[in-house]
């Protein structure tokens, strides 16, 4: 009896103290969140609704939600936040390689410090005479990406917690700081990356202009080539897990539409329009081939028809990036013996509208790479058994093999974790960067969803316009982390 | 562990109790106003002068003070800035306010302003002000862009004082300041602002910068081609060939005055329409694209991220200006403030190139009362201050572009300052022009100004980049802008009455137009058409 009132006291006293906090959340955040729901229903708009304002709040039932779906600004700022996230895979990529190479153990021989060590001589007597004859920006991006570049090669030497600490410099730095800086280095005109970038387009464009444009046409059609040769490899990979039993009969067909994607892009397109008729009379043969050998050789196992739907979905979906930097290529190629005539000029980066967009998901790269997920990766990593390495190296596993089938498996967990917090994190972000670096424009080519709700919540006053965005927003966000969680979860687990 | 909580709680109401009683509200002896502004250094003294003013017309809490202790407790209540104030108004005061207290001058009576103003420079955020002025905390007094429409988005969301009556009976209604800013500073037929200080932007030119080209300075007025041609000689002759180009003829031209002078406004006549599909429109912005990428004359967006880089952070333009960057400086009589750093420039104004009609924006940094405020009574005191001798010869001295009240621009002070002499041509010309040619905003009642502005100012973005034809701009603009009307409409029926009969009066316009007939002046609600139709003999 006693020990139950003074569990009664404990637990009261407790709930004493989390008062202050459980009130706080309750009020500024449950309260809001649910109330943001109401909102949106209705047509709360500030001219009309405030403490100044009293006229009837009315309900408008789903009117805000249709009204985004046919609204062209709606579907535009998403196409934004979308484009962006394409930088997810390869900021995922880039937090594994540098984790990975935060982790080497690196002490090589005396041969390979004697060459860390000249290289770095070399390098920076090179910055140094190139600072004295003033081009001190492009000295300086060399020197930043030779001392990357020699890190990637031959490794960390020594000094691991400072470089561990100078990766992680970005996540810890305010972000209006960075935006700022950035800002300053994709100054077109005086920019260290402009600096550094256009001595190599200037060799370039006297490169391209000193060989005859069939030669620069013939890499479009490599290009084109390449983009066949990847959704024919998709589509065998897919055949033959079909028939192998490993993916569903749905897994295998649903999935395509992201394989053929890119060609019909390519048919839209204005500037590959004339072209991507070779995709398409390659992409029909070889599905049609496909079909041939499904028929005629059936398949080995059975498996039910959903089965494997992630995994195909995933690979699609990467071969469906690559065919798109394959096709982006092709038309740069297709154009570039035209561009270089009159010598080819970096860009403008975030003044101009094709390039505001790439600028803003380079930087953010360059902001995810050394973020908390290049920490979570290095706590997965020393959380790998050893023996697990012990046991690949006798059975004689190369070091590839040793990362395919030892370090990837082991770190899909954390990869999945980091995958489901990036999409969501992508979705919902872009704000701060739209609004200290571009406010959106040109054109509204930078302008996200959640800069939309601003300017919509505030600079419009349409509250419940604003409410309805951000809860599709959440509905996104919520429908593509349940749809990581129903595959890439399986896929983590198996 | 639970006790240490218990201490910590307890230490933190003692904080939060500490803290409420250290706010200047309850610290100071009379009620503190806050002023949402920019962080002009120039405010400093703005507001030391309201305090005086305040004194000086009796707007004053007297305290009278018997005992060296209510001395000592009142000097501690009243901050040092405020009690200057006092004593350069009754010096007498310093034997209670000053730094060497006299207690044998007792008993005294002292007059404190009603008031102590202080600045908010934190705040000047539009969302920001949306956010607290909806939620009860926003500055008493707060500046808004004229330009921007802010004046018309804060009324319509309530948070402005309506101040028709209180300016009538306290001497700051818009008779007070310059015609043109009526529709500034008020919606709807009330005035909810009274200016600070008036803008209308020429084209500063530094003469020296021609001469050392070889050229001549530009005349003040001059047509498109006029401003071409002239622009193109300054370019090559400023620019060596091959090199990267640091000379352009002028920062920024602007496309509502242009297309103003094509006698084209933003909406009809009636505001109840988007205009912007019109050639004319198409002509100015295809001008502008020649001037910015072709001619060169003025600077690319690129060009000026790369001179903000060069040259360090925020306010280049003047420094620019001042080196010859830019021949010319597209900015208001406050620039003044800037350049006169640089010593006796040799300067000259001219006004933005035209297409026939000569036109220019006003404008103004106004002054707005917070509906929700707790001293609505003194902030209107501000803004008759404002209107007052006081503060216009204060504007006039610091060169803060114009005074709010066109009274004060006919004084030698203003005209000709002893102390600049190389600017006597210029203020003659910037008071002339707001009160001759210069024209207010049209702000459409049907749709908001930043959203319309948002629209227009995509549509010329993609125009500047390529991706639309300079038709198409301004039809997507148009399209976007008149969706928008179409939107208020239906999210506001009460407005859908007083729409029809504007377009059935748009109706009649145009029919009057059609036949060549003259159009009733009271019929036409833009500000431009208005003063246009006067202009070209339309009007009844």
């Amino acid at each position: 009896m006693a020990s139950s009132i003074k569990q009664r006291r404990n637990t009261l006293t407790a709930l004493f103290f989390l008062a202050p906090n459980i009130i706080g959340v309750l009020t500024f955040v449950v309260f809001p969140v649910l109330f943001s729901i109401l909102l949106a229903f209705t047509n709360w708009d500030l001219r009309k609704h405030n403490m100044f304002k009293d006229e009837s709040l009315e309900f408008v039932g789903f009117e805000n939600f249709v009204r985004l779906l046919t609204e062209a600004d709606f579907m535009r700022y998403l196409g934004n936040t979308l484009f962006l996230m394409m930088g997810i895979p390869v900021s995922i990529g880039g937090a594994l390689f540098a984790a990975l190479l935060l982790s080497k153990d690196s002490h090589g021989g005396n041969r390979r410090v004697f060459a860390w060590l000249a290289t770095s001589a070399v390098l920076v007597a090179s910055c140094a005479m190139l600072a004295a004859v003033g081009m001190a920006g492009t000295g300086m991006v060399i020197l930043l990406t030779g001392v990357a570049a020699g890190i990637m090669i031959t490794g960390v030497f020594g000094g691991m917690t400072v470089y561990r600490t100078l990766f992680y410099t970005p996540h810890f730095v305010a972000g209006v700081a960075t935006f700022l800086l950035w800002k300053k280095l994709y100054n077109p005109q005086t920019g260290p990356i402009n600096a550094a970038l256009q001595p190599v387009l200037d060799v370039l464009a006297t490169s391209v202009n000193a060989v005859p444009p069939p030669t620069v046409y013939a890499l479009t059609w490599g290009c084109l080539g390449l983009m066949l040769a990847l959704a024919a490899w998709c589509m065998n990979w897919l055949r033959a897990q079909w028939r192998d039993g490993e993916i569903g009969t749905q897994a295998a067909i649903v999935p395509c539409v992201f394989v053929l994607l890119p060609t019909v892009i390519g048919l839209l397109w204005g500037q590959t329009q004339g072209l991507a008729w070779v995709l398409l009379i390659g992409l029909a043969a070889f599905g049609g081939w496909q079909m041939i050998q499904i028929t005629t050789r059936g398949r080995d196992f059975t498996c039910p028809r959903g089965e494997g739907f992630g995994s195909s979905l995933m690979i699609c979906l990467a071969v469906m990036v690559l065919q798109f930097i394959a096709l982006g290529f092709a038309a740069v190629f297709l154009n570039l013996p035209g561009m270089a005539a009159d010598g080819l000029d970096a860009p403008e980066w975030i003044s101009n509208y094709d390039w505001a967009k790439p600028s803003l998901m380079i930087m953010g790269l360059w902001a995810a790479i050394g973020s908390n997920n290049m920490l979570l990766y290095l706590a997965a990593l020393t959380n790998i058994p050893p023996e697990l390495y012990e046991a690949a190296d006798i059975d004689g596993a190369s070091r590839r093999q040793r990362f395919w089938h030892v370090t990837w498996p082991q770190l899909a967990p954390t990869t999945f974790f980091i995958s489901v917090m990036a999409t969501i994190g992508g979705l919902q972000g872009g704000f701060e960067m739209a609004r200290t670096m571009t406010q959106g424009g040109p054109a509204g080519a930078t302008t996200t969803l959640s800069y939309f709700i601003y300017i919509e919540g505030f600079e419009t006053g349409r509250l419940s316009f604003a409410a309805a965005v951000a809860w599709a927003l959440f509905i996104l966000v919520f429908g593509l982390t349940l749809f990581n969680w129903k595959f890439g979860n399986k896929y983590v687990n198996d | 562990m639970k006790y240490f909580f218990l201490i910590v709680f307890l230490l933190l109401i003692l904080a939060s109790v500490g803290l409420r009683l250290s706010a200047p509200d309850v610290q100071s002896e009379v009620p503190v106003t806050y002023w949402v502004t920019d962080p002009n250094p120039a405010r400093i003294e703005q507001i030391n002068r309201f305090h005086r003013w305040l004194i000086k017309n009796g707007h004053v809490k007297e305290v009278t003070v018997t005992t060296p202790t209510e001395a000592r407790q009142l000097r501690a209540r009243v901050p040092e800035t405020l009690a200057d104030d006092v004593i350069a108004m009754q010096p007498e005061a310093s034997a209670v306010l000053g730094p060497d207290p006299d207690t044998s001058k007792l008993p005294m009576t002292i007059r404190l302003p009603i008031c102590e103003m202080r600045t908010d420079a934190a705040n000047r955020d539009t969302g920001k002000q949306v956010i607290q002025g909806v939620s009860g905390v926003a500055g008493d007094v707060m500046d808004v862009w004229t330009g921007a429409g802010q004046v018309q988005y804060f009324e319509a969301i309530g948070l402005i004082e309506n101040l028709t009556e209180h300016a009538t009976a306290m001497g700051f209604d818009l008779s007070q300041t310059f015609p043109a800013l009526e529709t500034e500073l008020s919606a709807n037929g009330e005035q909810y602002a009274f200016p600070c200080n008036v803008a209308t932007q020429m084209l500063w030119v530094n003469r020296a910068t021609f001469a050392r080209f070889g050229l001549p300075a530009p005349p003040q007025q001059w047509t498109f081609s006029e401003f071409e041609s002239f622009g193109k000689r300054f370019v090559d002759a400023a620019n060596p060939e091959g090199q990267r180009r640091l000379f352009f003829f002028c920062n920024h031209v602007d496309t509502n005055d242009m297309i103003r002078s094509l006698g084209l406004s933003f909406y009809n006549e009636t505001m109840t329409r988007c205009d912007l599909d019109d050639p004319r429109y198409a002509e100015v912005l295809e001008l502008k694209y020649k001037w910015t990428y072709v001619d060169r004359l003025l600077p690319t967006k690129a060009d000026q991220n790369s001179f903000d880089t060069a040259s360090g952070y925020g306010g280049v333009s003047a420094q620019l200006f001042n080196r010859g960057n830019y021949a010319m400086l597209k900015s208001g009589r406050w620039m003044l403030i800037q350049l006169r750093k640089f010593g006796e420039l040799d300067l000259a104004l001219a006004e933005q190139p035209h297409g026939g009609f000569r036109n220019m924006r006003i404008g103004s940094r106004a002054a707005v009362v917070y509906k929700g405020g707790a001293h609505r009574d003194k902030a209107r005191l501000f803004l008759a201050y404002l209107a007052s001798a006081d503060y216009n010869h204060l504007i006039v001295d610091d060169a803060d572009a114009l005074p709010p009240n066109p009274a004060y621009v006919d004084s030698e002070a203003y005209l000709k300052p002893p102390k600049y002499p190389n600017e006597w041509d210029v203020h003659n010309v910037f008071s002339r022009t707001a009160q001759t040619i210069a024209i207010g905003g049209s702000f459409s009642p049907y749709v908001l100004d930043s959203i319309a502005r948002r629209h227009i100012t995509q549509a010329e973005d993609a125009f500047m980049n390529d991706k639309l034809t300079a038709e198409e701009a301004g039809e997507q603009a148009t399209a976007r802008v008149n969706a928008e009307i179409e939107r208020t409409l239906k999210e506001n029926p009460a407005l859908r009455d007083q729409y029809e009969q504007d377009v059935a009066r748009q109706k009649k316009i145009d029919a009057l137009r059609a036949q060549g007939k003259p159009v009733p002046l009271d019929w036409i609600d833009n500000p431009f058409h208005r003063v246009y139709y006067q202009a070209q003999g339309w009007a009844e």
